[in-house]
């Protein structure tokens, strides 16, 4: 009896969310600004979703929003930042860089900042596509790393060629 | 019909000398090649960057290709500029890199170069800006007529560049 040939692949992802580091006004360990030692905020948040498709275009992307409060109490973005799932099976480590809109003018900059609302993205999945970014200005400030772990099912079987494991020897979770 | 997946991001550019920095980049493939899905051309938001030096894009590519030959594999060439306070624009490099031919995650780093003038015009560009561009944006990722160009040396720019190839072995390449 001749098994059906799939003709859809799954990508099943675990990992989590490990740490961040150089966040602006980030909540740290540590509160004086002193040069030689690292501010790192752990949240070692779990990620598990499993992705079934049958083409590899749109591929998944994690697209992370980090808030916290500024000086007044009042929550604003500190960051938005996204990254493709890798696509080997494995484990993979990356670290992303976060970045916050900009507006142009001086006085919008000051009224944002004293009435504590800042420009931000009405809809975050901005931060994953590519068009209509061309008129956006953003500031660029701290970095978040991701773990993952990787495993997909039939991909070999429907012609794809996903390259080598690069797992690069990665022990547990650890902070950077 | 063998597909290649070009899946990545634009990460940033480094060793610029300006700090507000966008990038306009695009593919250019062969005849062979067709684009399935994907833009094949776009241009990264302006970042300026608090720590450190690296401007930071995080461009999503993503692109689809069915191809019938391996000539014209797709190469990526990228236009950075820099924008003022004022909202001008100014040329800060070319470059180009061919999209790598195995599959797996790749890290680029693609040198730029910026076309000199004459010595004027280098001094109007040191004080009031602009300078010399390329006409023709193919002289970017082409060899033909650039023997006339007197260049120096850009910043670098980073891309992390994921490629899914599919029906390569049927086919009989290696890769």
């Amino acid at each position: 009896m001749a098994a059906a040939s799939p003709s859809v692949f799954l990508l099943m992802v675990n990992g989590q969310v490990e740490s961040a580091q150089g966040l602006e006004e980030g909540i740290s360990q540590i509160t004086s600004k002193s040069q030689d030692v690292r501010r790192v905020l752990v949240w070692n948040f779990p990620i598990d979703v499993t992705f079934k498709s049958t083409n590899p275009y749109g591929w998944p992307q994690i697209v992370l929003s980090v808030y916290g409060p500024d000086v007044f109490g009042n929550d604003v973005v500190r960051g938005y930042g996204a990254v493709h799932v890798p696509f080997s099976p494995g484990r993979h480590k990356r670290t992303i860089p976060m970045f916050v809109p900009e507006s142009t003018s001086k006085l919008q900059k000051f009224t944002s900042w004293f009435m504590g609302r800042r420009p931000e993205y009405t809809d975050p999945k901005v931060v994953a596509q590519g068009e209509g970014r061309e008129v956006t200005r953003v500031r660029s400030q701290g970095f978040v790393t991701l773990l993952f772990n990787v495993v997909t099912k039939d991909m070999r079987k429907l012609g794809y060629d996903t390259g080598p494991v690069d797992t690069q020897g990665l022990q547990g979770p650890s902070l950077p | 019909m063998a597909e290649v997946h070009v899946i990545g991001q634009i990460m940033g550019a480094t060793g610029f000398s300006e700090s507000s920095l966008f990038c306009k980049w695009g593919i250019h493939t062969g005849a062979a090649w067709k684009l399935l899905s994907g833009v094949r051309e776009g241009q990264t938001q302006v970042d300026t960057p608090q720590i450190g030096d690296m401007a930071y894009w995080s461009h999503p590519i993503d692109l689809h290709f069915a191809t019938k030959g391996l000539q014209g594999w797709p190469r990526l060439h990228l236009q950075v500029w820099s924008q003022d306070s004022f909202g001008r624009c100014q040329l800060a490099g070319y470059g180009f890199c061919h999209v790598p031919s195995s599959p797996g995650t790749h890290h680029l780093d693609c040198p730029t170069w910026r076309p000199l003038g004459s010595w004027r015009e280098q001094l109007a560009r040191a004080f009031v800006g602009g300078g010399p561009q390329l006409l023709h944006a193919d002289t970017i990722y082409s060899g033909a007529d650039r023997y006339r160009l007197h260049t120096a040396a850009g910043g670098t720019v980073h891309l992390e560049i994921g490629l899914l190839l599919r029906h390569f072995d049927r086919y009989g390449v290696e890769c």
